[in-house]
């Protein structure tokens, strides 16, 4: 798994309890890096999970639920470092739809080597889409704050329904995104 | 000098040893990794780089390869013009001891049926004469080496000498063919060129109408400052026509309206080929335009200048004059010619006149008979075994010089000579030329413009295309 993704996790412990809080809570855990984390290194998705779990019991909050604001974090990197994605869209839902034939096209050229969950979007009405979310990582909370960051990014009011299609080793979240109320 | 001390920076910030180390260890290791990312960059590089380089390389090698087929495929061209001109030489050789053979038994008694026969002979060797004279004209033209005449000639007569040859065909047929002549007089220019222009212009519009009108005009325009004048030869049909995807290919050679052409009509698709490439020569062009099933018009224009009409001669004069000349001198020829067909048409051309003609096969035997039976003429055969003509001709020049011996007067007979070949022959000391295949009039023509003015009569010189050249004797 991408370095960035654990230094950003990292960060946003550090800015919700403070870098003392942290380093413990690494002092704590068994890792392979001990806890050295870079943006452009590689780790085992095994860590990440790790480290949630750990961040999870320290503040008593469920891991869905801490993966779901590490999504929301995430998007607001996103949104920073690569403004360029989101400009061009006129709605969350273009969003959506470019993620697979366009942001992951350019995630290849940085790190040809990079495994990325797999994003299907369908059209169901002119205002609402289907998006599937499959991975071989546990990452479907994460994702679901993706996609709540993303509509709120865009400040259209909407709908999300979730349905969890995993099996046979695979994460598969269903959202069904409509705008409008 | 001391400055007062800089204030203090706020005390730093303390970072556990722990956080110290991780953060370094991070660094570290994302060092490493950019390192190997560097190094696998530069092989990629490389890599590229040597890509680029061997594409390059391809690129030149196939470029090289390229001019090196253009160049053998310029190098076959050259052979095959080369080829086809020795070879339709080759051909003509025995053609021409064919024909010539043909022309003396048209002087033996025959009966009717045998005349008949001859005369299938004498066509059929012309048709084939003017197939490998085209071919031959093809070959020097692309390879630059054709060389145009420039002689006076009477203009309306070489336009009425092709409808001569072609009215004929047209009765046969049935067409309604006409042929003007507009404004014309004596030009100075190339009239074996122009009538083959001409002629196959009539031939391709009398061999492509069934039926209506074949239309000829010859049409010379005022004479400029210079003395040029511009001709325009028309020839109009009401035959088949030609269709708008075969007019690009009109003009090129041995295209003909399709296969189906040769086998119904014959020829070779030289023709226009030919004619455009001389219109051109000759400061004009050749165009066509047609209206499929109603007709076709070809327009030839060429560039000519007015010349002097000469004082009349009357046709077969000179072969009278030749045999008056005979009875009141006697003239004996030595003639060296190594191929023994064209002994017996040199024979055969002369035997009606009563004079002497001794051959010998080569020069070298020639030179001996000069010195040996003092001949009036002589004719003289440029390629032959042991010595050449002009060898011959210079031995016998230098002999003539030391002993002070009168001038014999020798006459090239060439086949297939060009213009500066002829130049040659004169510079080392020949008097004239006969290109084969021999006519008899042409060779009388010659022996007698070379031959001693006779005391009463003085008439070959008077000629203007006659070479005569002034001597003492
Ligand atoms: N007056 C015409 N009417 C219709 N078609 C013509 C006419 N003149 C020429 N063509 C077409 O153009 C072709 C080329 O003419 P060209 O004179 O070059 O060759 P050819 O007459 O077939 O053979 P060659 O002249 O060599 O004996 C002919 O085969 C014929 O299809
Ligand atoms: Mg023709």
């Amino acid at each position: 798994m991408k370095g960035m993704v654990f230094v950003e996790l990292l960060q946003m412990a550090e800015e919700l309890l403070g870098e003392d809080v942290v380093d413990d809570v690494l002092d704590r855990c068994d890792l392979s890096t001990g806890g050295a984390y870079n943006a452009v290194g590689n780790y085992p998705c095994s860590e990440l999970m790790t480290l949630v779990q750990a961040f999870s019991s320290h503040v008593g909050t469920p891991v869905p639920e801490l993966q779901r604001r590490f999504g929301h974090w995430m998007h607001a990197r996103f949104v920073k470092s690569y403004p360029g994605f989101f400009t061009d869209k006129p709605d969350a839902l273009s969003m959506f739809e470019s993620i697979e034939d366009e942001v992951h096209v350019e995630v290849r050229k940085l790190y040809p080597d990079v495994e990325l969950p797999r994003f299907e979007t369908e059209r169901i009405a002119d205002q609402a889409l289907r998006l599937t979310y499959r991975s071989s990582r546990p990452l479907s909370d994460f994702c679901h704050g993706l996609v709540e960051a993303c509509l709120d990014h865009y400040g259209q009011p909407a709908q999300v329904a979730r349905r969890d299609l995993s099996g046979g080793g695979e994460s598969v979240a269903e959202f069904t995104v409509r705008l409008g109320g | 000098m001391t400055d007062p001390a800089p204030p203090r920076p706020d005390p730093a910030p303390t970072v556990s040893r722990a956080r110290y180390d991780r953060e370094r260890r991070a660094r570290q290791e994302a060092e490493s990794l950019l390192e190997a990312k560097s190094r696998e960059l530069y092989v990629v590089n490389q890599r590229l780089m040597r890509q680029a380089e061997a594409l390059e390389q391809a690129v030149r090698d196939r470029t090289a390869d390229l001019e090196a087929a253009r160049a053998q495929a310029e190098a076959a061209s050259a052979a095959k013009s080369v080829f086809l001109a020795s070879m339709s030489h080759e051909i003509r050789t025995p053609l021409n001891g064919v024909l010539g053979m043909a022309a003396a038994l048209g002087d033996t008694p025959l009966s009717v049926a045998q005349r008949d026969m001859l005369a299938v002979i004498i066509d059929s060797g012309d048709m084939l004469l003017s197939v490998l004279n085209d071919i031959l004209d093809l070959s020097k033209i692309e390879a630059g080496r054709f060389e145009l005449e420039d002689v006076p000639f009477d203009l309306a007569e070489a336009v009425r000498s092709v409808e001569r040859m072609h009215a004929l065909k047209a009765e046969e047929k049935g067409l309604d063919f006409g042929v003007q002549v507009r404004g014309a007089g004596w030009v100075r220019g190339d009239p074996n060129r122009l009538r083959q222009v001409l002629g196959n212009l009539v031939s391709n519009a009398i061999k492509f109408t069934e039926r209506g009108l074949v239309r000829v005009l010859a049409d010379l325009s005022p004479p400029d400052a210079a003395g040029g004048v511009l001709l325009r030869l028309v020839v109009a049909d009401t035959g088949q026509g030609i269709g708008d995807d075969r007019m690009a290919q009109l003009f090129t050679p041995y295209a003909q309206g399709g296969p189906a052409v040769a086998r119904q009509y014959g020829g070779t698709g030289l023709g226009l080929s030919i004619a455009r490439q001389f219109c051109r020569m000759m400061g004009g062009d050749l165009t066509a335009e047609s209206r499929p099933g109603f007709g076709s018009t070809f327009t030839a224009t060429v560039r000519l200048a007015v010349a002097e009409a000469p004082p009349l001669a009357q046709p077969g004069a000179v072969e009278r004059d030749f045999a008056e000349r005979l009875r009141r001198q006697p003239l004996s020829i030595l003639a060296a010619e190594d191929n023994g067909t064209n002994q017996l048409v040199l024979k055969g051309l002369l035997r009606r006149f009563d004079l002497r003609v001794d051959i010998v096969p080569n020069g070298r035997v020639a030179v001996e008979a000069w010195h040996r039976d003092r001949p009036d003429l002589i004719l003289m055969d440029v390629q032959m075994p042991l010595m050449n003509g002009i060898e011959a001709t210079q031995a016998i020049r230098r002999a003539e010089a030391e002993a002070r011996r009168p001038r014999t007067p020798i006459i090239a007979l060439s086949a297939n000579a060009m213009r500066h070949q002829i130049e040659e022959y004169l510079a080392v000391g020949m008097d004239g030329n006969v290109t084969k295949p021999i006519r008899r009039a042409e060779l009388i023509e010659a022996i007698v413009a070379v031959l001693p003015r006779p005391a009463p009569a003085a008439r070959a010189c008077d000629r203007p295309d006659a070479v005569c050249t002034p001597r003492a004797g």
